[in-house]
């Protein structure tokens, strides 16, 4: 899967979860304060990036993830691990 | 102790069900097989059928076949809750839905919303974080209360009971969080104390003798306090001293207060001075202390310390049981 495939379908997510503009996602987007994420979404997140990548993320360091590019490279090690 | 016994005492034969989604750790497993020994709840565990089974053979649990298990992805509730998780988060496709309730925190929590049990008990295993995150998700908060929060029950030595929050949860509440910590501590006073509460709003300042930004956000919180909630008897800013001592509230207060004295319900300005007072009251006072007991939500869920031990855990239970 390419780099742009990826971003692409990581903000994807990230807008049906949160009920947002994608075109509001930036790589340097903070989900609570800059895309307005409440904390316990965090969760759901995880969960919708699992479903769309197909993989199983470590839970507790995905939930420390703050921004939107931190996240895409978090959800890169597990797909070059498949 | 006594209240604690007063409270197993009046929790029995009530038939209440609570759910712990920690169903695989031993002090749980421990911890239900006593409260069903003892008929004060009917405990039911999430997790593996076998291991649980396993685990009390090793550790001797003798009634073990009598504990309701469930196994969350065979459970014949599984459709039911992806559904109703979706109806509650919009956002949420059917299949994201399936990821999320397959969590036991999450499982534990629908079975609480919708109804088949009273009560959540969990956070011997997990965070407080994550327990508050599955309440919020789940069960969520009743109308006008947005701020999770928690309480302690100190008995003292002289058996006066009081309640203290928030010593465990918000770090900084600002006025409004503040109020509503002050008005839910209030209501779970009189559930299971069956008296009204007197709730004092705690800072080192009395009535204006300081003035200090610190200051200013407990008197707003009083005024918010008293806004919302007009049938408690609220009062603030107070001292320590002039909320619970009679002598020094008639010293320091001229007019007349329905708290000042007298107060049960002790409402700390933040995390510091609330941890730091319910533990100067357990340790130098020879207070014991029963909690932190999570509040705030539409049903009652309460979070365990991961250090808490098999007594904890019951007394936890039948607290939680009583709010429902």
């Amino acid at each position: 899967m390419d780099n742009n495939e990826i971003i692409e379908r990581v903000k994807k997510v990230i807008s049906e979860v949160l009920g947002i503009d994608k075109d509001k996602i930036q790589l340097e987007s903070r989900f609570v304060e800059d895309l307005g994420a409440e904390s316990v979404q965090s969760l759901e997140l995880v969960a919708a990036f699992e479903e769309e990548f197909n993989i199983e993320m470590n839970e507790e360091k995905a939930l420390e993830i703050k921004t939107v590019g931190k996240a895409i490279d978090f959800i890169k090690e597990y797909l070059d691990k498949k | 102790m006594n209240k604690i016994n007063e409270f197993i005492e009046k929790i029995k034969g009530l038939n209440k069900k609570v759910v712990f989604p920690e169903g695989e750790d031993e002090r749980i497993l421990k911890a239900s097989s006593e409260l069903l020994k003892e008929k004060i709840v009917f405990p039911i565990l999430i997790g593996k059928k076998e291991k649980i089974f396993e685990l009390g053979k090793n550790i001797g649990i003798d009634n073990i076949t009598q504990i309701e298990i469930i196994e969350v992805e065979n459970s014949e509730y599984f459709p039911e809750f992806v559904n109703r998780y979706c109806e509650k988060r919009k956002n949420i496709s059917k299949n994201v839905s399936e990821k999320i309730v397959r969590k036991p925190l999450i499982f534990g929590g629908l079975m609480v919303d919708t109804g088949k049990c009273d009560s959540m008990v969990a956070g011997a295993s997990n965070t407080t974080a994550s327990v508050i995150q599955a309440a919020s998700l789940t069960i969520g908060y009743p109308e006008g209360i947005k701020t999770p929060s928690s309480f302690f029950i100190m008995a003292l030595p002289n058996e006066k009971i009081y309640f203290f929050a928030d010593c465990a949860v918000n770090i900084c509440p600002d006025e409004n969080q503040l109020a509503e910590i002050g008005i839910t501590t209030g209501i779970n006073y009189k559930k299971l104390m069956e008296e009204e509460p007197k709730i004092a709003f705690l800072s080192f300042s009395t009535k204006g003798s300081a003035s200090h930004p610190a200051v200013e956000k407990v008197q707003k919180a009083v005024k918010i306090a008293k806004e919302r909630n007009n049938t408690f008897d609220i009062d603030g800013e107070l001292q320590v001293d002039a909320a619970i001592n009679e002598d020094v509230a008639k010293r320091k207060i001229k007019d007349f207060s329905p708290v000042a004295g007298k107060a049960n319900v002790l409402i700390f300005p933040d995390l510091n001075a609330g941890n730091i007072g319910y533990k100067i009251t357990q340790y130098l006072g020879n207070a014991e202390a029963y909690g932190p007991i999570l509040q705030g939500f539409a049903k009652p869920v309460s979070d365990l310390s991961r250090g808490a031990k098999v007594k904890d855990i019951i007394i936890t239970t039948v607290i939680t049981c009583l709010m429902s």
